[in-house]
C-alpha cells in the first residue's frame, strides 16, 4: 500500500490535484467566500457534468490508440433527436431518451466498424461521420430551438441533491466510476487497454484487436448519448449549434489528463480532475469579468504546456535509465 | 518422447515456397536447436506452428494426435508456449497481469487481482525468478522482461516452449541466467526449441538440431554433439565456405583522421581512445550493449560527447549532427538498423542514393536538375550492382543484399573520407556478404578511412587492421590483427573478459 | 566524377544470375490511378448535374462562384498537403486564416495599406504562426496533431479578443481600393491585345495556380520538396541521413500557415468582410481535397493535382446539390459519405489491383 502512494504521488493525477485543490482555494479567497455558497457550488458543479462525460468519450477511444472527431456530432445529433422526439411528437420521455442514448450508441459502433472493415485511418472516417451527422443534426433540428420538452427532463436537470450536488453531475461520476471499473478491472477493459498499449503482443495473447477498437468506439458512443441526456436535461433548449463547441474540450481533458495519443493509458481520475481545471478556468474568468474568449485561450496554453512538460519529463526519465541500465545489467539486475 | 512433430510441413506464398516438407521433432527433456541463415524459413515455421500461417502440406502432432490451430491463441491453448523476438509485453500492465494475459482470471466478473498475483507468482517460482508480481512491466529491465515472457509463455501449462532468438538484446550475464532457466525447463519434462544466430550458445545448451536452407530441412534432429562449428555452417549456407581471399593492403603511413581521446558520453562512456588514418580499417568490438553503436551516434551529434577530445584531420571538432558530419568534415554513417534508419522504404531507390547528394547538385531556389541525379544514381547502381527494375523502383521491394547497398551508395556518393560501417553484413547472405567485403577492404584501399563497426568476429578478422574492443562502454584493449581465426578470436574474446569479469 | 569503388570490388557485387527485383505486379494499372478516377467523376457529375439542372453551365451564377471555390479550397488543401508530406496535421488551418487575415485587416484598418501589401502581411503572418507551431513540435517532438490543436484553442481565445478590441462589429470595416473589383473580376477582364479571357473564370483563381505552381515546383524539382518527403518517409533515416529534420518540420508548418493566409485572403476577397469568423468551415476541405486526390496522412507522398481534383469534385458535389434544392447544411450529409465512399473503393481498388499482380507479401 506504501508503495502505492509512492507512486501515486509521482503520477500525474497527484500533480493535477494539487492543482485543482490551489485553483480552487485561490477562487474562494478572490471571491471573498461566496464561492463556498451551496448556489455558488452548485452552479460550479453543473456545469461540469458534460464537459467530464466529452472528455471520458474522448479518452476511452485514445486508450485503444484511435480518436474520435465526431464527439460533437454524436452527442449533437442524440440530443436534437431527444428533444424533437419529446416536444414535437409526442414520446414519452423515458422511451425518447432511451431512443436518443441507443443512436449514440450504434453511432459509435459504426465508426468503430467503420475503422476496422476499412482499415481507414480512424482520424479520417470520424471527420467523415462527423460531416455526416453534422448534416442529420440539421435536417433533424434545422434552424428552430426546441425547448418545449416535460416538465420532468427540465427539474432531473435542475435538481440539486442537499441543494449543493446536482443529480446530473452525480450521473457524470457514476459513468466515470464506471468506466474506470471496466477498464481496470474487467476482461474486455483490460483487453481494450493491451491492445492499446502493444496491439502485437494483445493478438498473440489471443486478444482481437478489431474487437477492441469497436468495443472503444462503441462505448465512446455510449457516453456521449449520456452526455446529450444531460445535455437536454440541463439546458434551455436543443438546436443545431448543440455539440459544435465540444471537440477541443474532448480532447483538452484527456491530454491534460496525461492520456498518451499513442494509446494504452487509462485515465479517468486524469481526464476528471482535467475538466474540473478547466471549470475553475471558465469561473476565474466569469469571478474578473473577463471576455468569454480568454477561456479557450487559458486551456490552450494549458493544454500545450502541460504536453510540453510532459515530454521533457519522460525525454529526462528515459535519459535516466539509459544512463543507468549498463549498471544494472553489470550487476545482474534485482534477479 | 516426442511432445510435438511437424511432419513433412509445406507453405506457399504466391510465387514461393517458403517451406518444403520440413519435418521438426521436439523429444520431452530436450532442447532442440533450429538453425538456418535469414530467410532460409525459420521464423515461417514458427509461424505455422504457433498457428499464425496455416500449412499448405504435411500436418503437426502435439502429444500423438494431429492438431490444427487456427490462431496463436489455440496453439498457446494446446499448450504450446512462444518466446516472439519482438518485445511483447503491455507497457502499462503489473508483471502478474502480462504472465496472465492470455486467460485472466476473475471472480464474479471482474479481474481477480489477489488470484493473478498467487498465480503470477507461482510461474515466477518456477522459474526462480524473484520478482513482484505487482509491479509495471516498464521498470523491468530488457532481460527481465524476457523472463517474464517466459513465464507467460509457461502460464498456458505449455509442455513445448519456443524461445525465438531470446538472446539477441540481452548482455551474456543475462544470457547465462536465461541458459539456467532453459536448463530447469529441460529437467522438468518440457520440450524447448531454440532459434539463435550465436552457435556458441547452441553448442552450449542444445542436445539436438534441425538446419533449414531455404525451406527446407538439410538436417532433421541431427544430436549436435556428433557435429562440428564448421559442419553446422556448412549445411546453413549449402556449400564449403571458403575463406574470401582478398589482396594485400597496406596502410600508408599517415596521420589520423579521425582520432578520440577521452572521450565520454552522455550515454555512459569513459575515456575512449581511437584513431583511424586513411586508408584503414579499424574494426570495434565488443557485445552487444558493450556501447558501440552508441559511441557511433555520439561522434555523429546525436548524443551527447560530455568529455575529452575529438579530433578529424587534426583540428578538433563539436560535430552537431549528421549533416554538420557530412557536409564539414566528410564522414559518413552507415546505420546497423537498415529498414528503419538506412533507407527509405517507401521512397524511390533513386531517391534513396541522391539524398546526400541534393546539396551538391542544386542550383538556384534549390532547383535539382533530374539529369544530373539520375547520371549520378545510375553510376552507383553499376558499380555497386544493385539490381533494380528501374531507379524508380521503391527501396522496400528490394532485398536486405541490395537495401544494404543503396543504404551504403548514399555515403560513397557523397564523397566521404571517413565512414562509420555498423554491422554491414547482418542478415544478408553468405555470397553478399563476400561482396561486401570485398567492398569495404577496397573502398580503404583507395584510402577511406573506415571504422567497422560489427559482432560477426570472423569478419572481423577478415576486414580489420586493428581490432578495438570494447566493454561497458569502455575501450578494453586493442589488438593488431595478423588475419589468423584462431590466435586472433582468442586474443579478442580474453581482451572481453579480462579483470574482473563475472561472465562464465 | 570517380567513385572510390574499383573494378575489382565492382566485378564482387555484380550478381549476374540474381533475378532483378522487379516490384510487385509491375505497374498499376490504369484503373487504380486514383486521379484518373476523379476526374472521370468530375466531369460525369458535372454532365450529370448540367443534364439535370441546365442552369450548372451558367457562367455568372454557377460556373464563376464554383470556380473561386474551387480555387479558395485547393488552397485549403494545398496548406494541409504541406503539412501532411511530413507525416503531421495541421488543425489550426482555419484558425491560421483567421490569424493572417487578422493581421492584415489591423495592417488596412489601422496602417492604411494597400491590397497587396496588406496581403503580403497576411502571408508572412500566416508563416509565422505557422513557424510557430512548427519550432514547437519540432523542438518538444510533441504530436503535431495535439501542438496544433492547442494552437487552435489559443487563436480561437485570442481573435475575438483583438477583434472586440479593435473593431465595433467583430469585422474590419476599411476596405482597400481594388478589393471588391478583384472579388468580381473575371479573366474575360485581362485582354493582350483582342485576345480576353474566358468571363467564367475569376481572376481569383489565378491565386491557385499560383499556388500550385510554386508547390508542385518545390515538391517536384527541388531539394527542398525532396526533403521534405524523406523526413515524411521516415525522420529516423532522414535525420541519419544528413537532412535538417527540425529545420523542415518548420518549414513544412510555415508553408501550412502562408498557404493558409492566402486561402483566407480568397475568402475574404470572395465574402468581401474580414471577421474573426474567416477559416471556421477549412477543417474538413483542408483533409478532403488532398486525401481524396491520394496524398497519404503517414507522409512521404503528396499530388497536387490530386488535391485540385479532389477539392474540384466536392465543390461540384456541393454546388450541384445545392441547384437540385438540397439544402445547404444537409449537403454535409453527402460530402461526408462520399469521403467514406471514395475511401473505401480506393481501398479495394488497391486491393484489387495488389492481387493482380503477382505476390503479396
Amino acid at each position: 500500500m506504501k508503495r502505492f502512494a509512492v507512486r501515486f504521488a509521482r503520477t500525474t493525477e497527484m500533480t493535477l490535484l494539487a492543482i485543482c485543490v490551489v485553483f480552487f482555494v485561490g477562487l474562494v479567497i478572490a471571491s471573498g467566500g461566496d464561492l463556498l455558497a451551496a448556489n455558488s457550488l452548485r452552479v460550479l458543479l453543473q456545469f461540469l457534468a458534460v464537459p467530464v462525460l466529452i472528455g471520458l468519450a474522448q479518452m476511452v477511444v485514445l486508450a485503444v490508440g484511435q480518436l474520435n472527431l465526431a464527439v460533437g456530432a454524436i452527442g449533437g445529433v442524440a440530443a436534437v433527436s431527444m428533444g424533437v422526439l419529446m416536444a414535437e411528437h409526442g414520446v414519452p420521455v423515458v422511451v425518447a431518451l432511451l431512443i436518443g442514448f441507443l443512436l449514440a450508441t450504434v453511432t459509435g459502433l459504426v465508426n468503430g466498424l467503420l475503422v476496422v472493415l476499412t482499415r481507414i485511418n480512424g482520424f479520417i472516417v470520424t471527420l467523415a461521420t462527423m460531416t455526416v451527422l453534422l448534416g442529420v443534426q440539421y435536417r433533424v433540428v434545422g434552424t428552430r430551438t426546441v425547448d418545449d420538452y416535460p416538465q420532468s427532463v427540465k427539474s432531473f436537470g435542475s435538481h440539486a441533491v442537499f441543494g449543493v450536488l446536482p443529480l446530473i453531475f452525480l450521473v457524470a461520476l457514476v459513468v466515470a466510476a464506471l468506466l474506470a471499473v471496466m477498464l481496470r478491472r474487467t476482461v474486455p477493459g483490460r483487453q481494450l487497454l493491451a491492445s492499446g498499449g502493444n496491439p502485437i503482443a494483445a493478438r498473440l495473447s489471443g486478444i482481437s484487436n478489431d474487437r477492441s477498437v469497436i468495443i472503444a468506439h462503441t462505448l465512446s458512443g455510449a457516453i456521449l448519448g449520456v452526455a446529450a441526456i444531460l445535455t437536454v436535461a440541463s439546458s434551455p433548449g436543443v438546436n443545431k449549434s448543440i455539440g459544435g463547441d465540444w471537440l477541443l474540450p474532448s480532447f483538452a481533458a484527456p491530454i491534460i489528463g496525461g492520456a498518451l495519443l499513442t494509446g494504452g493509458s487509462a485515465v479517468v481520475l486524469g481526464t476528471v480532475l482535467a475538466a474540473f481545471i478547466v471549470r475553475f478556468v471558465d469561473t476565474a474568468r466569469a469571478e474578473f469579468s473577463l471576455e468569454p474568449s480568454w477561456v479557450n485561450f487559458v486551456v490552450g496554453a494549458v493544454v500545450l504546456g502541460s504536453v510540453v512538460l510532459g515530454q521533457l519529463r519522460s525525454r529526462r526519465q528515459e535519459r535516466r535509465t539509459v544512463v543507468k541500465a549498463p549498471d544494472a545489467a553489470v550487476a545482474g539486475g534485482v534477479l | 518422447m516426442t511432445l510435438f512433430l511437424a511432419d513433412k510441413v509445406d507453405k506457399l506464398f504466391p510465387g514461393v515456397r517458403a517451406l518444403d516438407g520440413v519435418t521438426l521433432k521436439l523429444e520431452a527433456g530436450s532442447v532442440h536447436a533450429l538453425l538456418g541463415e535469414n530467410g532460409a524459413g525459420k521464423s515461417t515455421l514458427i509461424k505455422v506452428i504457433t498457428g499464425l500461417y496455416k500449412p499448405d502440406g504435411g500436418r503437426l502432432v502435439l502429444d500423438g494426435s494431429e492438431v490444427q490451430f487456427g490462431s496463436p491463441h489455440e496453439s498457446a491453448s494446446a499448450g504450446i508456449g512462444v518466446v516472439h523476438q519482438e518485445r511483447n509485453l503491455i507497457p502499462g500492465f503489473t508483471v502478474g497481469e502480462n504472465i496472465l494475459l492470455q486467460k485472466l482470471p476473475t471472480s464474479r466478473g471482474l479481474v481477480d487481482r489477489s488470484a493473478i498475483r498467487t498465480e503470477a507468482a507461482r510461474w515466477l517460482a518456477e522459474l526462480d525468478l524473484d520478482l513482484d508480481p505487482d509491479q509495471p512491466v516498464t521498470e523491468l529491465s530488457v532481460a527481465q522482461a524476457q523472463l517474464v515472457e517466459i513465464a507467460k509463455a509457461l502460464s498456458v501449462e505449455s509442455r513445448v516452449l519456443l524461445l525465438d532468438e531470446p538472446t539477441a538484446s540481452i548482455t551474456p550475464n543475462e544470457a547465462e541466467r536465461l541458459f539456467r532457466v532453459v536448463a530447469k525447463l529441460k529437467n522438468d519434462g518440457r520440450a524447448v526449441l531454440f532459434v539463435s544466430h550465436k552457435l556458441e550458445e547452441v553448442f552450449q545448451i542444445c542436445d539436438t538440431v534441425t538446419v533449414l536452407r531455404d525451406g527446407a530441412s538439410v538436417l532433421e534432429s541431427g544430436p549436435l554433439g556428433d557435429l562440428t562449428r564448421d559442419q553446422v555452417v556448412d549445411l546453413m549456407v549449402g556449400r564449403v565456405h571458403e575463406a574470401l581471399a582478398l589482396p594485400p593492403r597496406t596502410v600508408p603511413a599517415a596521420d589520423p583522421l579521425l582520432e578520440l581521446s577521452g572521450v565520454g558520453t552522455a550515454t555512459g562512456h569513459a575515456d575512449v581512445d581511437l584513431s583511424v588514418r586513411p586508408g584503414e580499417i579499424v574494426g570495434l568490438y565488443g557485445l552487444v550493449g558493450a556501447g558501440r553503436s552508441e559511441l557511433a551516434k555520439a561522434l555523429l551529434g546525436l548524443d551527447r560527447i560530455t568529455a575529452g577530445e575529438v579530433r578529424v584531420r587534426g583540428q578538433a571538432v563539436r560535430i552537431r549532427n549528421v549533416r554538420d558530419a557530412l557536409r564539414n568534415h566528410k564522414i559518413g554513417y552507415v546505420t546497423e538498423n537498415r529498414k528503419e534508419e538506412g533507407v527509405f522504404l517507401e521512397q524511390s531507390v533513386s531517391r534513396n542514393i541522391a539524398v546526400t547528394v541534393w546539396d551538391r547538385l542544386r542550383k538556384a531556389l534549390g532547383y535539382v536538375p533530374a539529369k544530373a541525379e539520375a547520371a549520378m544514381v545510375a553510376e552507383y547502381v553499376e558499380q555497386l550492382g544493385i539490381r533494380i527494375a528501374s531507379p524508380a523502383q521503391l527501396a522496400g521491394t528490394l532485398s536486405g543484399g541490395n537495401q544494404q547497398k543503396v543504404s551504403l551508395a548514399k555515403w560513397l556518393a557523397a564523397k566521404t573520407e571517413i565512414l562509420i560501417i555498423d554491422e554491414p553484413t547482418v542478415g544478408i547472405d553468405v555470397r553478399t556478404k563476400d561482396a561486401f567485403h570485398t567492398l569495404i577492404w577496397d573502398l580503404a584501399a583507395n584510402g577511406l578511412a573506415i571504422l567497422l563497426i560489427t559482432s560477426d568476429l570472423p569478419e572481423m578478422i577478415t576486414l580489420a587492421d586493428r581490432v578495438v574492443v570494447m566493454r561497458d562502454h569502455r575501450v578494453q584493449g586493442e589488438v593488431l590483427n595478423d588475419h589468423d581465426y584462431d590466435t586472433m578470436s582468442q586474443r579478442v574474446i580474453r581482451l572481453i573478459h579480462a579483470e574482473g569479469t563475472t561472465a562464465a | 566524377m570517380s567513385a572510390p569503388v574499383s573494378e575489382t570490388a565492382t566485378a564482387a557485387l555484380q550478381e549476374p544470375d540474381a533475378p532483378i527485383e522487379a516490384p510487385q505486379g509491375g505497374r498499376t494499372p490504369w484503373w487504380a490511378n486514383q486521379r484518373i478516377g476523379l476526374l472521370i467523376l468530375v466531369v460525369a457529375l458535372s454532365a450529370l448535374f448540367g443534364v439535370l439542372r441546365p442552369a450548372f453551365f451558367n457562367q455568372q451564377l454557377v460556373v464563376f462562384p464554383l470556380l473561386r471555390d474551387i480555387a479558395m479550397f485547393t488552397v485549403v488543401g494545398l496548406a494541409q498537403l504541406c503539412v501532411l508530406s511530413i507525416g503531421h496535421m495541421n488543425l489550426a488551418v482555419g484558425r491560421m486564416a483567421a490569424f493572417s487575415m487578422m493581421i492584415t485587416g489591423i495592417s488596412y484598418d489601422l496602417w492604411h495599406f494597400s491590397l497587396y501589401a496588406g496581403l503580403l502581411v497576411g502571408l508572412v503572418a500566416g508563416a509565422a504562426i505557422g513557424a510557430l507551431a512548427g519550432w514547437v513540435i519540432a523542438r518538444t517532438g510533441v504530436n503535431s496533431f495535439v501542438v496544433t490543436l492547442a494552437l487552435d484553442f489559443l487563436l480561437l481565445g485570442l481573435i475575438p479578443l483583438v477583434y472586440t478590441a479593435l473593431t465595433d462589429n467583430a469585422a474590419f470595416v476599411t476596405k482597400p481600393p481594388g478589393m471588391r473589383e478583384l472579388r468580381n473580376y473575371s479573366l474575360g477582364d485581362v485582354c493582350i491585345g483582342n485576345l480576353c479571357g474566358s468571363p467564367a473564370v475569376p481572376q481569383l483563381t489565378l491565386f491557385a495556380v499560383i499556388a500550385m505552381a510554386v508547390v508542385g515546383w518545390i515538391y517536384s524539382r527541388t531539394k527542398l520538396g525532396r526533403e521534405l518527403l524523406m523526413t515524411g518517409t521516415s525522420v529516423k533515416a532522414a535525420e541519419l541521413s544528413g537532412i535538417p529534420t527540425a529545420r523542415r518540420v518548420i518549414t513544412a508548418h510555415a508553408m501550412s500557415g502562408c498557404l493558409a493566409a492566402l486561402a483566407g485572403f480568397m475568402l475574404a476577397v470572395s465574402t468581401g468582410s474580414i471577421k474573426a469568423t474567416i477559416g471556421e468551415e477549412f477543417m474538413l476541405p483542408s483533409f478532403l481535397g488532398p486525401i481524396l486526390g491520394g496524398t497519404l496522412l503517414a507522409g512521404g507522398f503528396i499530388s497536387v493535382w490530386g488535391t485540385l481534383l479532389g477539392a474540384a469534385l466536392s465543390s461540384v458535389i456541393r454546388k450541384g446539390l445545392d441547384l437540385l434544392g438540397v439544402g445547404l447544411e444537409s449537403l454535409n450529409i453527402y460530402l461526408g459519405l462520399i469521403l467514406l465512399v471514395a475511401l473505401s473503393t480506393d481501398r479495394i481498388r488497391t486491393v484489387l489491383s495488389d492481387r493482380q499482380g503477382v505476390r503479396k507479401r
